[in-house]
C-alpha cells in the first residue's frame, strides 16, 4: 500500500491507534486536516515568492501583489486542492475499513475452523432461530398479512344473524331477511347472497363433485374482482328464464380445461345440466377463499342467482352468507347502527321470530377478520414463541460468546497492548458474530424452507390461504434482519463487556480467567436466569395446549368411528327428479355396500358427524304452547337410512331404530337424542311424544319412536344442540353420506367403495371417500397444529436454556478450581465441592423459574382463547412444566459439579 | 528581459513535475522555482496550478507526502516520486519524445 506510507496516512495511523472513533469522525466529517494543509501550503507558497521580490528590491506591497500575480487565484486554487484532498481521504478510510474488515474476516474464520465445535453449535442454534421464525413468518405472511384478492376487500363486510348462544352468534341468513336487509340498508352501496351448491361435473373425463357457489350477480363486482377472461355477471343473470351461464374459477379451468380460453362460450355439463361458461376468474380468487362461517369450501365455480327476486320464501328457512360492501367514507360502526335499526324493526313486525330470550341482532364482521380471525390467535401465539425461541438463542450465543471470551482473554490483551483500540476489538468482536450469524442464517432460510413445507403439510385444512405460503424475496428480508439483528445482540453484549478489560491485568494474570471479575458472572447468571424463564414461559403454554388437546381428546363424541368409512355424494337434480329415483339409488347403492366382503353395518346419513356440513332447524313440541316472544326450539337435524345408529355404534337408549317400513306414505317417525327428549319431556318417557318439524305443514306431526344418545357433530369441543333424525325414506335428499362399517382393514375398503358407486351410476362423483377416524382427527386438527408446534418449539427452548445452563456451569468450575483446590487442600470433602456448584446451579434456576412463574401468569391469557376446559393457571401444568425444569437443569449442572468433585487439589494450586 | 513565454501544453505539467522530483523531493514552492530556473523562465506556469496537480497525483499514488520544515523554519509538505510515479514519468517522457520527434519531422519538411 503506497498510500499507506504518506505522512498523513502514518500521522493519523498513529492517532487511530489511540482513538479510532474521533479519527473517523474527523477525517469524515472534520474537515480540518485537509483544510488547514491546502492553507498552510498556499500561504507558504506566496510568502515565499514574495520574500524574493522583496530580495529582488521590490516594495513589500508591490512584491505581495507580483506573488499573486504569478500564482494566479489562491481561492479557487484552494478549493480545487480540498475537494481532491476530501476525495482522497474518504478513499484512503475506505481502503482501511475494507482491509480490516478483509483482516476481522480472516482472523474469525480462522478462529471459527479452529473450534469447529463451538461453530458447529453455535451455527445450529442459529439456524434453528432463524428457521423456526423465518417459516413462521411466511405463514404469517401468507395468511394474515396478504392482501385478499380483492380491490375492495377492507370495505366488505359479512351480515349474520347473531343469536346470543354459543355455535349461532354467525348464523346464516334466510332470504326474505335478505331481501329486507338489502332494500331498508342506508350504508352499504352493495349487498350479495352466497349459497354454497355442489355441483357434478360430467362428461370432462372423470365426473368430479365441485364447490359451486350460487351467488348475487353482482358479487364480484362488490368485492372487486374482474374475470381474466370472458365477462362477469350482468344485473340480467340469474333471473327468471335467462341464460344458464357459469363464470370458472382459475384452478378449475387449469385442472379440467388446460387453461384453454376457447372454453369460454361452451357449454359444460353440470349434473345434468348445461349451462355456458361467460368467464374465468383470475388466479387466487376463489370466493369464499377461506372458511366464511358455515360457507367453507374455496369456490371452483359461481352461478348466478336471483336471490333479490326469491322473495316470498320463509323467514325460518336461512342458508345465505350475505356480504356487503360498506359506502366509501362509512365505517363499520355506522353500518351496525344501520343494521340495528334494521333488526329493531324486524322484531317490531315478527314478534315471535325475532323478539326471543335467545338474544337476536343482525351483526356485521369485516370480511379480513372473518377469514382469519380464527387462526389470528394462535399464529401471533406461534410468531410469539418462535420470537422467543430467537432470543433464547441470543442470549445463549451471547452466553457462549463471553465463555469463549474468558478463554480468549489473553489474546485479546495482546492485541490491545500492541496497539489495537477497544473500538478496533470490539468491531472485530462484532464481525465473527456477524459471521456466525449470517451463516446460521443462510442455514436457517434452508430449515425454514423445509419447514414450511411440513406446515403445509401438516395442513389442518382450515388455515386459510395456506397453500400461499413461500419462501420470497420478503420473508428472505425478513430472515436477513433477524439474523443482523441477532448478530448484534448477542456480539454487542461481550463485544461491550470485553472491550472493556483491563488490559494489564489480564496480561499478567498470564490469562486464566481469573480476572473475569464478579461483574462479568452476574451478567452470566442473569442471561442464563432470563433463558430459564423464558424455557419455562413456552413449555406452560405448550402445557396448556397439551392438556387442552387431551381434554378433546377425552371427549365422548357419542359414537364409534374405529372400522366405519365414510363417503360423501350428491346427485344431481336433472337425472334424480323425483322422490322415488333419489330414494332407489340410495337403496340400491346401500344394498351393493351391505354386500361387500366385510362390511358389517351399511348405511346413509346426512350429514355424518365433523364433516364440516351442518343442518339447523326449529321444531314444535305438540301440546306445548310457546308463550309469547318464546322462541321455538332449535335443533341440528339429519336424515338417515336404517341401521345408522348400528353403524356408528351411538347407542339407543329407548324404542326403536328406523326401519324400512318408515316410508313414504306410513305414519312421519324420528329419532331424537337423549337431550332433546330429557329437555322436551322432562321426567317421561319420550317415545310416543309428537314434534312437529320444518318442511312439515302446521297441525302436522311426526311421532318420536326411538331416543338415542347425544352425537358431537361439530367436532368435541361443541356440544352442539339436541338432535334429530328424520327416516330418509320418508324424506329422501341427494346429498348423502354413505357409511360403512367393516370388520377388515377400512382402507381396504376405499376401492371397493368407488366401485359401488360407479356400479350404480358412472357418471356419479365420489368425494370425501376415507375411514371415518379421519374426520375426527380432522375436527382436532388445527388444535393438534397448534399443540404440536408450540411443544416443538417449547422443547427446542428447554434443550437451548440446558445448553446454556451446562455452558455456564462448566465455565464456573473451570473459574473456581482453584478455590475448590483450596477448600479441598484444607480438608474440605469432595461433598463439599459438589453442594458448592450445585447450590449455585439450582439458585440460578430457582431465580429464572420464579421470573418464569410471574412471566407464564401474565402472558397465558394469551394462550386462553386456544384451550378447551382448561384454565389458564392450570396448577397441574405449572407443577410438571416446573418440575421438569428443575430436573433437566439439576442433570445439565450435575455433570459440571462433579467434575469440580475430582479436582486434584495439588494440580489446581499448582495451575494457577 | 522580456524574454517570450510559451503557454505550456495541454498534460504536460505533470511530467514536468514528475521529472522535477526526479532529483529528490521539493516542496510546492521548490517545484515552481526549479522549473521557472531549468526553462529560464520560458513557461507560462500559474504556479497556483501546480497544486492541484500534485493533489491529483498524490491522489493516484505516482508521488507521495510528508510534512518536512522549510529553509524559513516552517512546516511544509515534501513530495516525493513513489514508484509508480517513476514508472508514470517513464511512459510519459516515452510519448513526449515521439510527439516531439513527429512534430520536428513535419517542421523539417517544406
Amino acid at each position: 500500500m503506497t498510500r499507506q506510507s504518506t505522512a498523513r496516512t502514518r500521522q493519523s495511523t498513529a492517532r487511530t491507534r489511540r482513538k479510532p472513533m474521533r479519527r473517523l469522525l474527523r477525517t469524515l466529517f472534520w474537515k480540518i486536516p485537509v483544510e488547514q494543509e491546502v492553507e498552510e501550503e498556499v500561504a507558504f507558497h506566496l510568502e515565499m515568492q514574495t520574500r524574493r521580490y522583496i530580495a529582488e528590491g521590490m516594495a513589500p506591497a508591490a512584491a505581495r501583489e507580483a506573488a499573486l500575480q504569478r500564482f494566479g487565484d489562491p481561492e479557487s486554487v484552494r478549493e480545487e486542492c480540498r475537494a481532491i484532498g476530501h476525495r482522497m481521504e474518504v478513499e484512503m478510510r475506505r481502503t482501511e475499513l475494507r482491509h480490516e474488515l478483509r483482516q476481522d474476516v480472516g482472523f474469525a474464520l480462522r478462529l471459527l475452523r479452529k473450534n469447529p465445535l463451538f461453530t458447529a453449535i453455535a451455527l445450529i442454534t442459529l439456524a434453528v432461530g432463524v428457521g423456526a421464525n423465518t417459516a413462521i413468518f411466511s405463514v404469517v405472511k401468507a395468511v394474515l398479512l396478504q392482501a385478499l384478492p380483492y380491490r375492495h376487500a377492507e370495505r366488505v363486510v359479512v351480515i349474520w344473524n347473531g343469536y346470543d348462544q354459543p355455535g349461532l352468534e354467525h348464523a346464516a341468513i334466510a332470504a326474505a331477511e335478505f331481501a329486507d336487509v338489502r332494500e331498508q340498508q342506508r350504508t352499504f352501496d352493495g349487498v350479495s347472497a352466497i349459497s354454497r351448491q355442489r355441483m357434478n361435473l360430467i362428461g370432462e373425463g372423470e365426473p368430479e363433485q365441485l364447490t359451486g357457489y350460487a351467488v348475487s350477480p353482482n358479487l364480484f363486482g362488490l368485492l372487486g374482482a374482474t374475470p381474466r377472461l370472458g365477462r362477469g355477471f350482468s344485473a340480467e343473470d340469474g333471473k327468471e328464464g335467462s341464460e344458464k351461464v357459469v363464470l370458472l374459477s382459475h384452478a378449475l379451468w387449469m385442472r379440467r380445461f388446460g387453461g384453454d380460453p376457447a372454453v369460454v362460450g361452451r357449454a359444460i355439463n353440470l349434473g345434468g345440466r348445461l349451462r355456458t361458461v361467460i368467464g374465468v376468474m383470475p388466479a387466487g380468487v376463489g370466493f369464499p377463499d377461506a372458511p366464511v362461517g358455515f360457507l367453507s369450501g374455496r369456490g371452483d365455480l359461481w352461478v348466478p342467482y336471483g336471490w333479490e327476486q326469491a322473495r316470498a320464501e320463509s323467514r325460518g328457512d336461512q342458508y345465505l352468507g350475505v356480504v356487503a360492501r360498506l359506502r366509501s367514507g362509512i365505517g363499520i360502526e355506522q353500518a351496525r347502527a344501520d343494521l340495528d335499526a334494521i333488526a329493531s324493526r324486524f322484531r317490531a313486525q315478527y314478534p315471535d321470530r325475532y323478539a326471543g330470550s335467545i338474544r337476536w341482532s343482525l351483526v356485521a364482521v369485516p370480511l379480513r377478520d372473518q377469514m382469519v380471525g380464527d387462526v389470528r390467535t394462535a399464529l401471533l401465539l406461534l410468531l410469539g414463541a418462535v420470537a422467543l425461541v430467537l432470543l433464547i438463542v441470543c442470549v445463549n450465543m451471547a452466553n457462549l460468546l463471553l465463555a469463549r471470551g474468558a478463554a480468549r482473554q489473553r489474546e485479546l490483551a495482546m492485541r490491545g497492548a500492541l496497539g489495537a483500540g477497544r473500538g478496533r476489538l470490539a468491531r472485530q468482536l462484532l464481525t465473527e458474530s456477524m459471521l456466525l450469524s449470517l451463516a446460521g442464517g443462510a442455514l436457517g432460510v434452508l430449515l425454514a424452507w423445509w419447514g414450511a413445507h411440513m406446515l403445509v403439510r401438516l395442513d389442518p385444512g382450515n388455515i386459510p390461504r395456506l397453500d400461499g405460503v413461500r419462501i420470497d424475496g420478503e420473508v428472505l428480508a425478513f430472515s436477513l434482519g433477524i439474523s443482523v439483528l441477532a448478530g448484534l445482540v448477542f456480539g454487542l453484549m461481550p463485544a461491550l463487556q470485553q472491550s472493556r478489560l483491563d488490559l494489564r491485568s489480564a496480561l499478567q494474570s498470564g490469562g486464566h480467567g481469573s480476572t473475569m471479575g464478579r461483574g462479568h458472572w452476574r451478567f452470566r447468571n442473569a442471561l442464563v436466569m432470563a433463558e430459564v424463564a423464558m424455557a419455562f414461559i413456552l413449555l406452560v403454554q405448550a402445557g396448556l395446549l397439551v392438556r387442552s388437546f387431551a381434554a378433546l381428546q377425552d371427549v365422548d363424541p357419542g359414537f364409534h368411528a374405529e372400522g366405519v368409512v365414510s363417503l360423501q355424494l350428491s346427485i344431481p337434480r336433472a337425472k334424480y327428479d323425483s322422490p322415488e329415483k333419489t330414494a332407489g339409488f340410495y337403496r340400491e347403492l346401500r344394498s351393493r355396500v351391505a354386500a361387500l366382503p366385510g362390511v358389517e353395518q351399511a348405511s346413509a346419513v346426512y350429514p355424518v358427524p365433523m364433516s364440516g356440513e351442518s343442518w339447523g332447524g326449529s321444531f314444535i313440541v305438540e301440546e306445548q304452547p310457546l308463550a309469547p316472544g318464546q322462541p321455538e326450539p332449535h335443533a341440528e337435524y339429519a336424515v338417515a337410512m336404517p341401521g345408522y345408529f348400528r353403524a356408528l355404534r351411538i347407542p339407543l337408549l329407548a324404542g326403536r331404530d328406523l326401519t324400512d317400513q318408515d316410508a313414504a306414505g306410513a305414519p312421519e317417525v324420528v329419532v331424537v337424542d337423549e337431550l332433546l327428549a330429557r329437555r322436551s319431556w322432562p321426567g317421561q318417557s319420550a317415545i310416543g311424544k309428537r314434534i312437529n318439524l320444518i318442511g312439515q305443514p302446521e297441525g302436522t306431526w311426526s311421532t318420536v319412536v326411538g331416543v338415542v344418545a347425544h352425537v358431537h357433530n361439530a367436532g368435541p369441543q361443541e356440544e352442539g344442540e339436541p338432535q334429530i333424525y328424520m327416516p330418509f325414506l320418508q324424506r329422501p335428499q341427494r346429498p348423502f353420506f354413505v357409511v360403512a362399517r367393516t370388520a377388515a382393514e377400512p382402507a381396504a375398503l376405499v376401492p371397493a367403495l368407488r366401485r359401488a358407486v360407479r356400479a350404480v351410476d358412472p357418471d356419479q362423483p365420489v368425494t370425501a371417500l376415507q375411514p371415518m377416524p379421519r374426520l375426527l382427527d380432522g375436527a382436532v386438527a388445527r388444535e393438534r397444529f397448534n399443540m404440536l408446534l408450540l411443544s416443538l418449539f417449547a422443547t427446542v427452548a428447554l434443550v437451548l436454556s440446558v445448553v446454556g445452563l451446562y455452558g455456564m456451569m462448566a465455565g464456573l468450575v473451570h473459574q473456581r478450581i482453584h478455590e475448590i483446590g483450596i477448600r479441598l487442600a484444607l480438608g474440605g470433602s469432595p461433598g463439599d465441592a459438589l453442594r458448592l456448584i450445585l447450590g449455585a446451579g439450582i439458585r440460578i434456576v430457582l431465580s429464572g423459574l420464579l421470573i418464569g412463574l410471574a412471566g407464564a401468569i401474565a402472558l397465558s391469557r394469551s394462550v386462553a382463547a386456544l384451550l378447551f376446559s382448561t384454565q389458564t393457571t392450570d396448577p397441574l401444568t405449572y407443577g410438571t412444566i416446573a418440575a421438569l425444569v428443575l430436573l433437566v437443569s439439576l442433570a445439565a449442572t450435575w455433570v459440571p459439579a462433579w467434575r469440580a468433585t475430582q479436582v486434584d487439589p495439588l494440580v489446581a494450586l499448582r495451575d494457577a | 528581459m522580456a524574454r517570450p513565454r510559451a503557454p505550456l501544453l495541454q498534460g504536460t505539467l505533470d511530467m514536468l513535475i514528475l521529472q522535477t522530483l526526479r532529483s529528490g523531493a521539493r516542496h510546492g514552492y521548490a517545484i515552481a522555482r526549479w522549473l521557472e530556473e531549468t526553462t529560464r523562465d520560458a513557461l507560462q506556469i500559474e504556479e497556483g496550478s501546480l497544486y492541484p496537480a500534485l493533489y491529483r497525483m498524490e491522489r493516484k499514488g505516482w508521488i507521495e507526502a510528508e510534512w518536512g520544515v522549510s529553509e524559513i523554519g516552517k512546516r511544509v509538505k515534501l513530495y516525493s516520486l513513489t514508484p509508480l510515479g517513476s514508472e508514470q514519468l517513464r511512459i510519459e517522457a516515452s510519448q513526449w519524445e515521439h510527439f516531439r520527434a513527429a512534430v520536428a519531422a513535419v517542421m523539417r519538411t517544406a
